[in-house]
């Protein structure tokens, strides 16, 4: 489209820049605002707290808070389940995606509509017999337990992916370097890393971001701070009392779990729209 | 989120085949070479294949064993094979019908919503000028990537009557005021959590309409401006046929996507007020209820159905899934 | 290739290895897990201290259970079913210790354990841990449902509070003084509380026989007292006087409504005095307000019948499976002293089961209405015991919501064949 536009066309632009800025941010500003109530402010109906408190939360991240122990520990469940998922799933996919890219041999569509199927299963459906075989072999609530499970949201999307990136990559390159006299580790690592690095990175992100989100799985194969992933840490919160509602610790330990989410997006926009839309968007 | 993230491949394999296979190889020594590299292909493709279908295929299959038996895990000693008894009970129970009603509809409303919604955003972020497009696309990212469980209680405590301030907020449309709980009746319940699915996953099913309109050619557009075609015509005769492949793979796996919904549901409601879905149905049977056999027949149902949305998709509305083919 | 799948089995090593490493313990005393339900941290606080009397002996640690009883009872089944040597010690609600009980997964208490700890035991406590005559799980501390209530809002209708109050007379405030009654109608194990206390009071019982078998059990809902309660909770619902929040309402909900400007009466568990005091202190809540709170006992179905408050609160559970149940025994011993129930009482909010604790100065201090909950406590009713418990409690709850549908001709039967059928294996919940 053209580069001049109109004062009208500007206006345009204006409302649907602000009408998407709104649709986007809205809801989350929403619980960034609740996260800072107190108690008391609760019931008010107002948007923002009338007086910005930090009290949320000093209880979920100070060592005397109420649901210090239980947010922190489901931080570093998350952390380092969904972490390790995605590295299994993007070191497997990696060796898978290149050998759909780069190879011609039978089972190469097997592999991919299998990738399909297994994305488009319902995590609940195999939630129980896993119940029952992890409770059997002492893998219930245990990282584990919820790695091997997470690989079936996270290798497909990581085969998918990936083949997609690694089909776009010139490995001619890599032959015109051995012409040039390089070995063959050589060549790989000076003309193909660089190049497929960032679908990589893309695709672990991606991944990673689906792992984070997962809620059925964390739910039903854990029942203690051992093992118990953020969302179901949610989830299970609880106030300064028994009956009291956890509004305020929960929006608080909402935001600082989705702090890292809008970091990450802004810092990799291009990457993430990108991969999750590979292949279709040119350049 | 899974299936909406692989769509993505889905999508664009179309344009992808050209460039994949222009690293022909000379087809000399053909089996000895093919061999080979029918075993590396292996090799390297197997961990991941062996692995993504031992966590998926396995438990299916247990699932369907343990439907079979009459198994509570708090009753060990009374497990007994029944058969098809519990599919027996579970497809008798309007509890079920009702579960699997209210699926649906939140299915096919989330969807149609989000397609609508999806191509609007993806419009603007397609005509936006370079300063606005990494703004836009960034925000609209955020619901992306937000976990759903918090999208699920940023909505709940918007509308809640004891902490929200939608009632507040909106007294000025009839019907709304101080006094209206939405989460005590079906109706306001889903619109609820209808509306935060759409608001969570709305951005992806846009970028992916967003690809899908990158493919349609500008020269084609821009030939049909000059013939005097309106802005409403072009997106009729001109983007819209060309997206259709697009668009029909992004509602399929959304609607595939949406007919598990949990998350939301499971927080905002826990079923209450008929809002049950099947999903929850089966969790709180097998996992809530400990009813192992009851449970897994649910599943198996479940699984079922995903399994007939599918095939209804490729059958009768030809979408055309062999377009995700690696090769050829 | 060889060298790729190596490093493939590298990488899988290190990483199960690590998170196997993860569950070995340090060295030191035997830990004992207490899996406890979510408090303002007393009980934390005992295991500390039981830790230190033991001399070495043990160790407590403390894992936090969901927020409600029907979630924590699912963790807690879920992880004995998979016959989980990692739990020690449990709090249990009362109501799901049958489940608990009847298949074999809380160790039998010691004959000279469970006389010590019976001691002094309020009735429905001692009720609450007993299971086929024989007592399985420690009783620790009581909880009941009294009557709070504005003394003003009482005084302009002009119901007497130093006599018992009926429902009936609270529904009549409500509809003519325009105020609202701050129940718990949500749709959740709050609301068979509610409902199990009206069918109580007025003579009747959620089950009448347990049987042996789930198909065997019999109900006791279609019945004048059944009617009865459903006649209150139908009317309460249809007439909005628990105000719009009801069909969502938590005890938490319930106080927000009692400190309201609609606020009037209000059945609650005594967390909410404490609770009240904190909004004090907090400036959050007018001082004032609290000299306008008063308490009585639970309100009455029928007039002429004492009401059967609520009965709740934890008791001890040893696992079956643990490897140390005799120093889980000592441990829950040393938790339930009258001393730890007394200061946990003040400090928590939650009553004591123990007759004794009631003398002390300091709860007498905190809780101007202790010698009121220990009365309460006396005269309360459990929820129905049964290993389905689960299962009633569903039931009740899927036909008894929400409170505006509640009709005493036919919600009684609805609730019947429902949970009949439940039981009997032919339908879903």
């Amino acid at each position: 489209m053209s580069t001049h536009l109109t004062t009208k066309q500007k206006i345009w632009w204006a409302v649907g820049t602000v009408l998407v800025l709104v649709y986007a941010l809205f809801p989350t500003a929403s619980i960034v605002a609740t996260s800072f109530k107190l108690p008391s402010e609760l019931q008010l109906g107002t948007f923002l707290p009338q007086t910005w408190s930090f009290d949320n939360y000093t209880q979920i991240l100070s060592p005397d808070g109420a649901a210090q122990q239980l947010f922190l520990s489901a931080l570093r469940n998350s952390i380092g389940i969904s972490l390790i998922a995605t590295a299994i799933a993007v070191v497997l996919a990696t060796f898978a995606a290149y050998a759909i890219a780069r190879l011609d041999f039978p089972g190469k569509k097997l592999i991919l509509t299998s990738a399909l199927a297994v994305s488009i299963f319902p995590a609940i459906s195999i939630v129980t017999p896993l119940f029952n075989l992890w409770r059997a072999i002492g893998l219930y609530d245990t990282w584990l337990g919820l790695i091997i499970p997470y690989l079936s949201l996270t290798l497909p999307i990581s085969i998918w992916t990936l083949a997609a990136f690694f089909r776009q990559i010139p490995w001619e390159l890599e032959q015109a370097a051995q012409v040039d006299g390089a070995t063959t580790w050589q060549a790989f690592r000076k003309a193909i890393i660089p190049l497929a690095a960032p679908g990589v990175f893309t695709t672990a992100l991606i991944a990673f971001f689906i792992a984070w989100n997962d809620f059925v799985y964390g739910i039903s194969l854990t029942s203690s701070d051992a093992a118990r992933p953020v969302p179901a840490a949610l989830a299970f919160f609880t106030g300064a009392s028994q009956f009291q509602e956890p509004t305020g610790a929960i929006s608080a330990a909402a935001v600082v779990v989705t702090v890292p989410v809008v970091v990450l997006v802004v810092l990799f926009q291009r990457q993430i729209v990108s991969g999750l839309t590979q292949g279709a968007v040119k350049g | 989120m899974t299936t909406t993230s692989t769509a993505a491949g889905a999508v664009k394999a179309n344009t992808e085949t050209a460039t994949d296979r222009q690293s022909g190889r000379p087809r000399k020594r053909r089996s000895d070479r093919a061999r080979a590299e029918a075993r590396l292909g292996w090799w390297l493709a197997g961990p991941a294949f062996f692995l993504m279908l031992a966590v998926t295929l396995y438990p299916i299959l247990q699932a369907v064993y343990d439907s079979l038996f009459r198994y509570r895990l708090t009753a060990p000693d009374d497990r007994a094979f029944v058969g098809l008894n519990n599919y027996a009970v579970v497809l008798s129970d309007p509890v079920f019908w009702q579960a699997t009603l209210i699926t649906v509809l939140i299915t096919v409303v989330t969807v149609l919503v989000e397609v609508v919604l999806g191509f609007a955003l993806a419009l603007v972020m397609h005509r936006a000028i370079k300063q606005l497009r990494g703004l836009l696309r960034t925000v609209i990212l955020v619901p992306y990537g937000i976990i759903t469980v918090v999208s699920a209680f940023a909505w709940f405590y918007m509308f809640d009557i004891n902490s929200g301030f939608v009632n507040s907020w909106f007294s000025w449309v009839p019907g709304i005021n101080a006094d209206l709980n939405w989460f005590a009746s079906q109706g306001t319940s889903l619109f609820v959590i209808i509306a935060s699915e759409v608001w969570k996953t709305t951005p992806f099913i846009s970028l992916l309409l967003l690809a899908g309109l990158a493919q349609v050619s500008g020269d084609l557009e821009e030939a049909a401006q000059v013939d005097g075609a309106s802005w409403w015509q072009r997106l009729q005769r001109v983007v819209l046929p060309n997206m259709k492949a697009a668009i029909m793979v992004a509602v399929l796996f959304r609607a595939l996507d949406a007919f598990r919904i949990f998350d939301n549901v499971f927080i905002m409601t826990n079923g209450a007020n008929g809002t049950q879905v099947l999903s929850l149905l089966a969790y709180r049977t097998s996992i809530g209820r400990l009813e192992i056999g009851l449970g897994s027949a649910i599943s198996v149902l479940l699984f079922l159905c995903v399994i007939l949305i599918c095939f209804v998709a490729i059958k009768l509305f030809k979408v055309d899934l062999s377009s995700t083919r690696g090769e050829k | 290739m060889g060298k790729r799948s190596r490093w493939i089995a590298a990488t899988l090593a290190v990483v199960l290895g690590g998170s196997l490493a993860a569950c070995g313990s340090a060295t030191g005393p035997p830990v004992l897990t207490w899996f406890i339900n979510p408090d303002a941290g007393g009980q934390a606080v005992i295991a500390e201290d039981c830790t230190a009397k033991s001399g070495g002996a043990y160790r407590i640690d403390v894992s936090t259970l969901p927020r409600d009883a029907s979630s924590q009872r699912e963790q807690l089944a879920r992880r004995l079913a998979a016959n989980d040597s990692g739990i020690d010690l449990m709090s249990l609600d009362p109501p799901f210790i049958a489940e608990l009980a009847e298949p074999g997964f809380l160790a039998p208490v010691p004959a000279d354990v469970a006389e010590r700890v019976s001691q002094n035991v309020v009735k429905g406590a001692l009720a609450g841990a007993t299971w086929r005559d024989e007592l399985v799980a420690v009783p620790f501390w009581a909880n009941t449902q009294l009557l709070w209530y504005r003394k003003s809002v009482a005084e302009k209708a002009g119901l007497d509070m130093s006599k018992p109050v009926t429902w009936d007379q609270l529904i009549d405030v409500a509809r003519t003084s325009n105020v609202d009654l701050a129940v718990q109608g949500a749709k959740a194990e709050s609301l068979t509380v509610w409902i199990n206390a009206l069918i109580e009071s007025a003579g009747g019982q959620i089950i009448t026989d347990q049987g042996v078998r789930a198909s065997e059990v019999k109900l006791g809902l279609t019945s004048p007292a059944g009617e009865e309660a459903a006649k209150i909770i139908g009317t309460i619902g249809k007439e909005g006087l628990g105000g719009p929040g009801l069909p969502t309402a938590d005890e938490n909900a319930s106080l927000t409504l009692f400190q309201s400007d609609s606020g009037s009466f209000m059945v609650n568990w005594p967390f909410v005095w404490s609770a009240m005091n904190a909004a004090v202190e907090a400036g959050t809540l007018d001082a004032s307000f609290l000299k306008d709170v008063g308490w009585t006992m639970y309100p009455r179905t029928s007039a002429d019948k004492p009401s059967a408050p609520p009965y709740g609160g934890i008791n001890l559970g040893v696992g079956a499976f643990s490897k140390n149940v005799d120093l889980a025994y000592q441990a829950a011993e040393c938790i339930v002293t009258p001393e730890h129930q007394a200061e946990y009482f003040v400090t928590n909010g939650n009553p004591a089961s123990n007759t004794t604790a009631y003398d002390d100065p300091a709860v007498q201090k905190a809780f101007p209405m202790a010698t009121l909950i220990r009365d309460s406590l006396q005269a309360s009713a459990p929820r129905p015991q049964t290993p389905y418990y689960n299962e009633v409690s569903l039931g009740l709850q899927e036909t008894w919501h929400p409170p505006s549908a509640v009709d005493p001709a036919t919600t009684p039967q609805v609730a019947t064949d429902l949970i009949t059928a439940v039981l009997a294996g032919d339908r879903l919940l």
